[in-house]
């Protein structure tokens, strides 16, 4: 870690600095509503008192770190001064509420502003930057575990309850949980069946140039058919065969087919991305075509089938929220109810989670792919 | 045990093998060879059925392959080809005990098994068992795609330029021990490729084709003195005395009774050997064997001192190895300027020498067991 390159500044943490340092002195860092729908009043960074300018001084830190030239402590020294601006950022977006509620009505509310989102932006900037610096991931993991302590201890004594966020939470608890299972269940379902389409396609796309053409046709064509039209399309066929056009079948139909593209391609081009060397090979030492498939070309193709997967499940995590509209109450029902209302807590309150999905679906199919994948496969052999 | 008969494989308009028919004996090495496109690759191929002949019967071991299953078939044909073909996400142990697999050996013989073949191929088993395909050098990937075509022990091995892919030094290497492996085994080997020396150097039986046709079907010696036609005799080349010469190894024609002094010999003792001598030079051992250098024996006798009469010299550069060929002793002697050459086995121990007479008795002889002819001892710089 000794190189030049290293020495210098580390511009990627130094913009997530400079992102943060803008969201504390520059957008307003949270709003103050009279109620939930009327027009928002900002408020400053002062408004979260010690927490808030322990915020911008975190961020003058971080700046600090990633420009002051390193001798081998830059990635310690910008990661825990992310990690302390993820702990503290909730300790001030608590007090900043509560600072503005006080002595409000009880209809008063208090969003999260841009500037702290901002702020939360640069922290993550910061983290990645630092994390891909840091020769070992043990540190990493402790800040994280710091931040989540630090966040679950805001809500119960920091005042993060009384954001308009968890406010609208506690109103639509029952919603929420019921929307997180949902979507869950939905895109489970949907993932599963579209592997057990998706890979016997895929399969038989590798064999038959027919089927290939056709197979890979059809699943691209289906890709490009935007998803409320897809599900307006589906009611014919499903009306045909006397099925209901809405509730959960149409909505398991259409994830399905979305799914479909990157998994039977993925698939296809595992399999005929084989060596035919290795092909010939196992044919000439007599393995059946059965046993080839299973033995040689399927590990083979692991990794981008397992590539294909995780495409197809972050896709329909996303495309799970339009189901919405024909009646399944997945979490897009939470944002239609907020656009609704005007709302933008309540969106909030969909769309998060959402993002969450995602992004633990991306990580941990990807953590999947390393870890099933023969080390023979793996590019960091020697 | 493989028999060939009026084999016949056609693509649309054109003939690959046309009418071939061939009887490969057990325990030989018939070595197809032609241009490219001559129907070499198909003709092994259509032997365990990776391409379907369209007219003839192929015998293996008396069976017509048309009535096993192709499974079953190659299972029993150990399979190397050119690109090797190892499956990357399996070690090189895996790798060697694919056929085992198949045929469901148990755990423990496999594992004897896999000792047993990479230390015969010259790969130390416990640095390279765990070892994965891209962790391989080109020859050592090769010596693996070898033992795992050897590896449920088949009496016939199918090999498709098995030493095609690696560069000329690493194949004269794995040519020398698969001619090793080989005389231990007596596998019935059908082994393709385009390289006449490669041909000459490991066939008991050449079989030359050319557009899907067999030329002529011989013993590497009858194809390079009788030649069939003048195809044959254009494709085995010009040169085809020094071809012969790849044939004839230096152990086979060596003289083994070379007069030998080691370093404990007197100075006196050492002049009188030399005086009644009739050989010129006096081959000097160490200890243990190996060649040290050489006496001028006329020297010695005209007075001159043992110092003055000495040639130190080293083993691994001033001798050929017992398994060479005459063709490489005959060059070796060439290029240092001498007349005749030690040779030695793998650790340098002194076995015999070879004269330039000698090579004159192999190319002049039709057997290539010809007795070693009297030579004048020694080597002259």
């Amino acid at each position: 870690m000794g190189s030049a390159q290293s020495r210098r500044i580390d511009r990627v943490a130094a913009a997530g600095a400079l992102i943060a340092l803008a969201g504390c002195v520059w957008l307003p860092f949270a709003v103050s509503r009279a109620n939930r729908i009327v027009a928002g009043v900002p408020a400053g960074i002062g408004s979260a008192g010690a927490p808030g300018y322990a915020l911008a001084l975190l961020a003058v830190l971080a700046l600090v770190a990633a420009l002051y030239p390193d001798r081998g402590r830059r990635p310690a020294f910008a990661l825990a001064s992310a990690a302390a601006l993820a702990a503290i950022l909730p300790w001030a977006l608590g007090r900043s509420a509560v600072t503005l509620l006080a002595g409000a009505p009880a209809f008063a509310r208090v969003s999260v502003g841009g500037g702290a989102w901002l702020t939360a932006a640069g922290a993550a900037v910061v983290w990645f930057a630092a994390s891909q610096a840091a020769s070992r991931r043990t540190l990493g993991y402790a800040a994280a575990g710091l931040v989540a302590a630090s966040w679950a201890l805001a809500f119960a004594f920091g005042g993060l309850d009384r954001l308009s966020l968890v406010m609208e939470y506690a109103v639509q608890r029952d919603l929420f949980w019921s929307a997180v299972g949902t979507h869950l269940s939905l895109v489970g379902i949907s993932l599963g069946i579209a592997l057990l389409i998706g890979v016997p396609l895929g399969v038989a796309a590798s064999r038959v140039g027919l089927v290939r053409d056709v197979v890979l046709g059809v699943v691209g064509v289906i890709q490009t058919v935007p998803s409320l039209a897809l599900l307006g399309l589906l009611v014919v066929p499903l009306s045909l065969l006397g099925l209901p056009g809405i509730g959960p079948l149409p909505g398991v139909i259409a994830l399905t087919l979305y799914s479909l593209l990157p998994i039977v391609r993925d698939t296809y081009i595992g399999l005929a991305g084989v060596d035919p060397a290795i092909v010939d090979a196992g044919r000439g030492m007599g393995m059946s075509r059965l046993q080839l498939l299973l033995r040689v070309e399927a590990p083979l193709a692991l990794p981008l089938m397992i590539e294909g997967t995780r495409a197809a499940a972050v896709t329909i995590i996303g495309i799970a929220a339009v189901v919405a509209f024909v009646g399944v109450g997945t979490l897009g029902v939470l944002v239609f109810l907020g656009w609704g209302q005007q709302a933008d807590d309540l969106i909030l309150l969909g769309a998060l989670p959402m993002v969450v999905m995602a992004v633990v679906a991306d990580g941990s199919l990807r953590w999947l792919g390393r870890a099933v994948v023969s080390p023979g496969l793996r590019g960091d052999l020697r | 045990m493989i028999r060939l008969e009026n084999v016949t494989k056609r693509y649309g308009e054109t003939l690959a093998v046309d009418s071939l028919t061939l009887d490969i004996p057990a325990g030989e090495v018939c070595v197809l060879i032609g241009p490219s496109g001559c129907g070499k690759t198909t003709t092994l191929r259509m032997m365990n059925r990776l391409i379907e002949p369209t007219s003839g019967h192929i015998f293996v071991d008396e069976a017509d392959v048309e009535t096993l299953r192709p499974e079953q078939l190659r299972r029993g044909l150990g399979y190397a080809i050119q690109s090797v073909g190892l499956f990357p996400h399996l070690t090189v142990g895996e790798n060697i005990v694919t056929v085992p697999k198949l045929l469901k050996w148990d755990k423990e013989r496999m594992a004897a098994r896999v000792e047993e073949l990479l230390t015969l191929v010259g790969l130390a088993p416990s640095e390279y068992e765990g070892k994965y395909p891209r962790q391989l050098s080109g020859g050592e990937a090769q010596r693996v795609g070898v033992a795992r075509a050897l590896a449920a022990d088949p009496p016939v091995l199918l090999m498709d330029e098995p030493f095609g892919a690696v560069d000329p030094l690493t194949r004269q290497r794995l040519q020398a021990e698969f001619v090793r492996i080989q005389r231990d085994l007596r596998k019935t080997v059908v082994f393709v490729t385009h390289d006449v020396d490669e041909a000459i150097r490991l066939a008991d039986r050449i079989a030359l084709m050319r557009g899907g046709r067999l030329q002529q079907y011989a013993t590497p010696e009858e194809i390079l003195d009788h030649p069939a036609n003048k195809f044959v005799h254009d494709f085995m080349g010009a040169d085809r005395a020094l071809k012969r010469l790849g044939r004839v190894k230096v152990s086979d024609v060596m003289r083994t009774d070379v007069p030998t002094v080691d370093s404990s010999t007197r100075a006196a003792d050492l002049r009188s050997r030399a005086s009644c001598a009739e050989e010129r030079f006096l081959y000097l051992v160490d200890g243990s064997g190996r060649l040290a250098g050489w006496f001028d024996c006329a020297d010695l006798a005209d007075g001159g001192g043992p110092e003055s009469a000495m040639t130190s010299v080293d083993w691994r550069e001033s001798a050929v190895a017992s398994d060479a060929s005459l063709k490489e002793a005959l060059s070796r002697m060439l290029e240092f300027g001498f007349r005749s050459i030690a040779v030695v086995d793998g650790e340098g121990r002194l076995l015999g020498d070879v004269a330039l007479p000698t090579i004159e008795a192999a190319l002049g002889a039709g057997d290539t067991h010809v007795a070693a002819a009297d030579g004048q001892g020694g080597a002259r710089p």
